[in-house]
């Protein structure tokens, strides 16, 4: 038998998940949904002066799997600056899962991290774009 | 047609057997006006779960949208299980899928 993805951490997350909600006044925010099996999720963070990512919270709907895996990354990503978030790689999202999955689950688990990752642009693209005329 | 009336009272038997479930929602006809899909959900549990632990059960269902992601947004659902049935199944592989439900209820409502 496959190695159960449904298992103790993953459920643990899926129950109780880390920083699910809302921030009043995020720096970052992007809702974005996997049109595939219609799960959503919205990522907000707080970005201090020197790029680092303070707060992160999300809030969404969706399976166990992209639910406990957006809840582990805001987990893994609070303290981070945000160039040390965006050299984070699938893989690092997946160990943190510590679970194999297939390749319609991976789409699951990667929702949050590319929220967040577009998050990221946004925000770095308003703040070198230039001034409106 | 053998194969036609297997089918009907299959999905027939199917139909009852999930519909005294308390925690499932069937969607679609009656028995006599469908073909041989049953798309279902359980109370706050995602049809991808259901169809991950229904799988590790030996129980193969589809989930999702069923490339039909309006009629999801109509039912208010966000996806739905489905089962389904022809002329190689029999009741008592119904039974094993009703049965596997009981799993998914365990591992998700703890």
């Amino acid at each position: 038998m496959s190695l159960d993805i449904y298992q103790e951490n993953i459920l643990d997350h899926y129950e109780h998940p880390y920083h699910r909600g809302a921030l009043e006044t995020p720096t970052l925010e992007y809702r974005d949904l996997n049109p595939l099996c219609g799960d959503e999720v919205r990522v907000q963070a707080r970005v201090d002066e020197s790029g680092c990512l303070v707060e992160a919270y999300f809030e969404g709907a969706g399976c166990v799997i992209s639910l406990a895996s957006a809840s582990m990354l805001m987990e893994a990503v609070e303290g981070k600056t945000l160039a040390e978030i965006k050299v984070m790689e699938r893989q690092d999202r997946l160990d943190l899962l510590g679970i194999p999955l297939t390749a319609m689950r991976v789409k699951c688990a990667m929702l949050a991290l590319r929220t967040l990752e577009k998050s990221i642009h946004l925000y770095e693209s308003a703040a070198t774009a230039p001034p409106a005329v | 047609m053998r194969t036609a009336g297997h089918q009907h009272a299959l999905v027939g038997y199917a139909l009852e057997q999930l519909q005294q479930v308390p925690d499932v929602e069937v969607y679609g006809p009656e028995a006599d006006e469908r073909g041989g899909v049953i798309a279902f959900n359980m109370t706050d549990m995602h049809p991808h779960d259901i169809a991950s632990i229904l799988d590790q059960q030996g129980v193969a269902i589809r989930a999702g949208h069923h490339c039909a992601m309006p009629l999801m947004r109509t039912l208010g659902i966000n996806g739905a299980g489905r089962a389904s049935i022809y002329v190689y199944n029999t009741p008592d592989e119904i039974d094993i899928l009703v049965d596997s439900l009981g799993e998914v209820r365990r591992i998700l409502r703890r």
